[in-house]
């Protein structure tokens, strides 16, 4: 090293001279982006999960899983919480060109719509009112409540996807890993509705689960191949998730915990010929739910942005 | 009509003055920083040292206006970019979402005064009441917009009279920074990009910056790793009292 270089006689910084990490949703308050996007996935996936075997049950948790938690959490996180408002029509027009205020809307029209349906599947005031009257609307607010869970379950990804700078986010197959990943989330979690004495059937969970499970293995390794054929930084990403820091989230959290162990559990009731055990079940949703976190965790971790000048990185 | 900015790299000598100016102009809390100046070493013999001046870029096809659920960031028709504080919701998503990281966001905990645990001195004070920043927000370099305006009232124009031209391109004491109307073909900025091979920072996402970077050693390259010598004979000329100290200190190793 040159005696200019040892001698430090100015500090240098780093800013964006190397492949810098993005930090602001993932560190210090950026924790609150990782839960919220993860209760994203798991309330949307539940949600539309549950529209498909028509559990109001199931319905009802994931409504308030986007409700009660990730919109409060993702609110808590703004520097101005209370001008959230002001991302919406009529007070803006972003969501003609931003993901966000459209997943904003999403959400906002999802409480609305999922909750007029709610309202009129709840078995009770059916009894009362009737079904002939409660039936229409509950279908029609389901298709559109439905819609706004595709597009809230969605919207991270697109997010994610539209950020130039970091080459592992901005791939196209990104919202749809998301978006699938939600719904096995959702498959999970209708395991424990259905174990809870929920609307639900086990075995039809079961073999939901199996079959997303699979479609995810091959999107995530997919998505990897892919990512690390577009860009050395996008390459130093998947490295940091194979052997780097984040190697134990990604090995431990999302591989073992989030595919493997529900895989082996689900092919072992399908060698079996029966359903697992309930405690097996219980193991498979935990560890599908760690996985949900872990996959979250994974992807916001590794956003690695490009150096400014591309001479300077280590290409 | 579009603001920008060219910044030749073999002048800039490193001596922060732009960002000091900036602070000075802006009233800029001590955790927030507008223009930065970034270095790097490497042991490339005669190229140890390299810096680049950086400040946000105004892009004519700005990502940070495109995501901004709020609308709180706004593209002028002269091509600045600003944020409306009253607006912003505090997402970060345009912090995230700027390919050049030249955006900041403004926590309370940046906040802490000029002299933390101290009461604010009486220019923390004035700032305040001139120029809000508010906690919560994102910033910006704004191409101090403010005086842009204010210039232009009087008939005066940005980039030639001191008045209506940015702090940071007054303060430049190498005179590395030029300020003028890109669409003007025949402004001093058009005239540098075009006879020095002006060049943008990732031009290849499609933003358009309105910030060139012009080196005469090394023309278009990307790389624009200045050797040590034109940088510090730069410095020592404009230090030029200090010459035969720093030769002292330095010339013996």
């Amino acid at each position: 090293m040159s005696p200019m270089a040892t001698r430090q006689w100015m500090n240098t910084h780093q800013w964006m001279v190397k492949p810098m990490h993005q930090r602001e949703w993932i560190e210090r308050r950026g924790i609150m982006i990782w839960i919220a996007e993860t209760f994203t996935s798991l309330g949307a996936g539940l949600f539309l999960v549950s529209l498909f075997i028509n559990s109001w049950w199931g319905l009802l948790i994931g409504w308030m899983i986007i409700m009660f938690i990730k919109l409060p959490i993702h609110l808590a996180y703004f520097g101005k919480p209370w001008r959230f408002y002001m991302t919406m029509p009529p007070w803006s027009n972003a969501w003609k060109t931003s993901w966000f205020a459209r997943g904003i809307l999403f959400s906002v029209l999802f409480g609305m719509f999922g909750f007029v349906q709610l309202v009129f599947g709840q078995p009770d005031l059916v009894r009362i009112i009737g079904s002939q009257i409660c039936n229409p609307i509950y279908y029609t607010f389901g298709v559109i409540a439905g819609l706004n869970a595709l597009g809230v379950g969605i919207y991270g990804g697109f997010i994610m996807n539209y950020v130039k700078g970091i080459p592992f986010w901005n791939q196209g197959l990104l919202p749809i890993v998301i978006m699938l990943a939600g719904v096995a989330d959702g498959f999970g979690l209708i395991m424990g509705v259905a174990l809870a004495g929920g609307d639900a059937s086990i075995a039809w969970a079961e073999t939901g689960s199996r079959y997303l499970l699979l479609v995810n293995v091959l999107l995530i390794v997919t998505y990897m191949i892919s990512a690390g054929y577009s860009s050395v930084v996008a390459k130093i990403s998947i490295n940091e998730l194979l052997k780097g820091p984040s190697a134990f989230m990604f090995w431990g959290g999302l591989i073992f915990l989030g595919l493997a162990v529900p895989a082996a559990i689900s092919v072992y009731g399908l060698i079996q010929g029966i359903e697992a055990s309930s405690v097996l079940l219980v193991i498979a949703i935990v560890a599908h739910t760690i996985g949900a976190f872990a996959l979250k965790y994974c992807i916001l971790k590794v956003g690695i942005y490009r150096p400014l000048l591309p001479k300077i990185a280590p290409m | 009509m579009r603001w920008g900015m060219v910044i030749n790299l073999a002048k800039c000598t490193r001596c922060h003055a732009c960002v000091a100016a900036c602070r000075i102009e802006h009233f800029l809390p001590l955790g927030m920083t507008w223009p930065r100046l970034i270095a790097w070493e490497t042991n490339v013999p005669g190229e140890e040292l390299t810096t680049l001046p950086v400040r946000c870029n105004q892009c004519k096809e700005a990502p940070c206006v495109e995501v901004c659920p709020a609308e709180a960031t706004i593209k002028r028709p002269d091509g600045i970019v600003y944020v409306d504080n009253a607006k912003c919701v505090g997402c970060r998503y345009c912090v995230v979402v700027c390919p050049y990281q030249n955006r900041t966001f403004f926590s309370k905990d940046k906040d802490t005064g000029f002299f933390p645990g101290y009461e604010r001195t009486r220019f923390e004070k004035a700032g305040h009441k001139l120029y809000q920043h508010v906690a919560g927000t994102t910033e910006k370099c704004d191409f101090c917009m403010e005086r842009i305006d204010a210039g232009m009232e009087k008939g005066l124009v940005p980039g030639k009279d001191r008045e209506a031209t940015p702090a940071c391109v007054n303060t430049c004491q190498a005179r590395a920074l030029t300020f003028g109307d890109l669409d003007d073909p025949n402004s001093e900025v058009s005239r540098l990009i075009k006879e020095k091979n002006g060049f943008q920072l990732h031009a290849e996402y499609g933003t358009e910056p309105s910030v060139y970077y012009i080196d005469y050693k090394l023309g278009n390259n990307l790389s624009n790793v200045a050797p040590r010598e034109e940088q510090t004979a730069s410095h020592m000329q404009h230090l030029s009292t200090m010459e035969a100290r720093a030769k002292e200190i330095f010339g013996k190793k």
